[in-house]
């Protein structure tokens, strides 16, 4: 039975959210493999959030399943205040499943969200922001220009053409080295990067004396929750690989694709430092029959399958 | 830089989650005082709920601000698979900020929220579901019948029953034993309880299969429909815990037009913030019930072939497990160097 009052019943005033929910999903099983650099991503993502932002806001870090390792740290990290809100989930419910969990839960108005292999540079949320301000259509800002498919930016430029103060250009805005940076990030050749740099071209907006490129990406972005909140749940079965159905849903939508100018958020991938793989193992065997497409095939069904047997 | 493809691409399910969702929410600031065996409390009341839950479940914790040593232990429960979602606050939001993530972000189809000190007993699901299949305009079931009107008659909702054939406005006369555990549990004085005795509570009855159920529900144990939850929230959250904010559910949810009801059983029991002789014997008979299976909500039901089972039983063997992940390791370098 009860015996006297809930002392709770005597708090008068709790904690209002931030205008801005950080959020950002984290899924590390183990540390090897793909995955044997990630803690150490993880952190620097983290460590470049907490020093490069300004604007005041809460840090919600949904974890997918992670290992103990990783929940150790992020336990630490909200232990110490530096995570207001901390969600630790037994199952790995997929991005999408995750992304259901924060576009509707997530306190604040504005909820900028990035994967948990991300660098952070000073100005990527306030730059955002007075994007978001500038274009109340916006629907998503990413915090770095970068060239995409138009087919997912159709109402923008539909949206832009429209408007008689808003300047539309196009051109070559986007310097060399930091489409570079980016694509390299993603793992593609700079070969390949050079072909794909030469067949585009980028299209810059101006309003109220704020610029912003047209495109956006699902890794990183700043959005209002109202709109997001608008797409869910997404219906996704598997835990990634289905996102793109938030870029599809937005510019269907008639919201605004955009991003700043300036490349202020960084791609990580799951190596921090280019060119070394450092799990603590030996270093990289390279074998070159190996690549032969029937061994690489058989060989990449077993490592699969072992990373299945683990992780399902 | 990325190297190599995220085995999490790879084809693998992401979890679907069980149509019943379970929350409550913690907040115990301190293992003293008014809070000394509150933590004892919530391992009763996870025990009881596994033990008397005969459907998969989702657990979630939310976890408002508690010391180091009950987060400690909520983490250890995460370790031991027995919390599907803690979420960790690092302050105190309150009761209603609490329900506004709760009820935001639940992915199941029903939700069923408890205060972090209630027992439950075998029947509740079914009872609870029996009332929502009998009214399906209800938004909170709770599986005790509910004694207080939060509304002070304010509630309109339930006047749509009226001048319908399907229903029919019942009065219900609780056993004195019903309102006898109801008052214990409350710490209720004589005074306070004197009423409950003499006054039958509002009930409806559905004509068709007749069932019955209490008009009005508890905020301390309910169930809710997800998309009625989806649409109570943002709930107003400024306080720890008081009545005004957690009206507000009641409110909101009346004025969309959707039942607060009850069992007419009590298959849930407040159990408070102090342990007792009674208490602990009313555990061990839920708990050591032989029938439920209890946690059919932990069993995984994922079918593997025979090749998978014994790969399965092979990785987890410890002679062979570090040689599966040293050839997962070597394969990865392997696949993903340069040539």
């Amino acid at each position: 039975m009860r015996v006297g009052q809930n002392p709770a019943k005597s708090i008068d005033s709790v904690p209002q959210p931030q205008r801005v929910t950080v959020a950002l999903v984290s899924y590390i099983p183990f540390l090897g493999g793909y995955y044997a650099q990630s803690l150490e991503v993880l952190k620097t993502c983290l460590g470049s959030l907490w020093e490069a932002t300004r604007t005041a806001f809460d840090l919600l870090v949904f974890d997918n399943a992670s290992c103990n390792e990783v929940r150790g740290y992020l336990q630490d990290a909200h232990s110490q205040g530096r995570i207001q809100y901390l969600v630790l989930s037994d199952k790995n419910v997929g991005k999408g499943g995750a992304w259901n969990f924060i576009f509707q839960a997530a306190p604040g108005e504005i909820i900028a969200y990035a994967d948990s292999d991300i660098l952070f540079r000073r100005g990527w949320l306030e730059r955002s922001l007075e994007i978001l301000a500038a274009f109340p259509q916006a629907g998503m800002v990413t915090a770095r220009p970068m060239r995409t498919p138009e087919a997912f930016y159709t109402s923008t430029l539909e949206w832009a053409r429209q408007q008689a103060d808003v300047q539309l250009e196009q051109g070559n805005f986007l310097p060399w080295e930091t489409y570079l940076e980016h694509v390299l990030s993603l793992g593609t050749s700079e070969e390949q990067a050079r072909e794909w740099f030469a067949s585009r071209q980028d299209i810059r907006l101006t309003r109220q004396g704020v610029s912003a490129h047209v495109s956006a990406a699902h890794f990183q972005f700043t959005a209002p929750k109202s709109i997001l909140a608008q797409f869910v749940p997404f219906d996704m079965d598997r835990p990634m690989g289905q996102v793109r159905s938030l870029d599809e849903q937005m510019n269907a939508s008639g919201y605004l694709r955009l991003t700043t100018c300036d490349p202020l958020v960084k791609h990580l991938g799951n190596r921090i430092e280019a060119g070394s793989i450092q799990d603590g193992a030996r270093p990289a065997p390279k074998l070159g029959f190996l690549h032969l497409p029937p061994v690489k095939k058989a060989l990449l069904r077993i490592y699969d399958e072992i990373f299945r047997l683990y992780h399902t | 830089m990325r190297t190599g493809a995220n085995p999490a691409k790879a084809g693998l399910p992401a979890y679907q989650s069980k149509r019943l969702g379970i929350a409550t929410i913690m907040y115990i600031p301190s293992q003293e005082g008014y809070f000394e065996h509150s933590l004892e409390i919530f391992t009763h009341m996870i025990a009881s709920l596994r033990a008397a839950t005969d459907q998969p479940f989702d657990l979630l914790v939310f976890d408002n601000g508690s010391c180091a040593e009950v987060v400690a232990a909520l983490r250890s429960l995460c370790d031991q698979k027995q919390i599907d979602w803690l979420i960790q606050s690092k302050h105190n939001l309150g009761k209603a900020g609490a329900w506004n993530w709760i009820f935001a972000a639940m992915p199941n189809e029903l939700i069923c929220y408890a205060d972090s000190d209630v027992l439950f007993r075998p029947g509740w699901l079914k009872a609870s579901l029996e009332v929502l299949d009998a009214f399906p305009q209800a938004g909170m079931i709770s599986a005790q019948p509910n004694f207080y009107d939060v509304m002070s008659g304010e509630g309109k909702a339930h006047l749509n029953l009226t001048g319908d054939s399907r229903y029919a406005l019942i009065e219900y006369w609780p056993r004195s034993e019903i309102i006898d555990e109801f008052c214990l549990g409350i710490g209720a004085s004589d005074e306070i309880a004197e009423p409950f005795y003499k006054n039958p509570l509002p009930a409806v009855k559905n004509q068709e299969s007749d069932v019955e159920a209490v008009i009005g529900a508890s905020h301390m144990q309910f169930l809710i429909p997800r998309q009625v939850a989806r649409q109570v929230v943002p709930l107003p959250a400024t306080m720890g815990l008081r009545r005004t904010e957690t009206m507000s559910l009641d409110y909101k949810i009346d004025e969309l037009g959707f039942l607060h009801l009850s069992t007419q059983q009590p298959y849930v029991f407040h159990m408070g913030n102090t342990l007792s002789e009674r208490l602990l014997d009313e555990v061990k008979k839920v708990t050591g019930a032989p029938a439920a299976p209890t946690a059919g909500a932990k069993q995984e039901t994922v079918r593997k072939a025979a090749w998978q089972r014994l790969a399965l039983r092979l990785v987890q063997h410890p002679r062979f497990n570090r040689h599966f992940v040293r050839l997962y390791n070597f394969l990865f370098q392997a696949l993903h160097s340069k040539r």
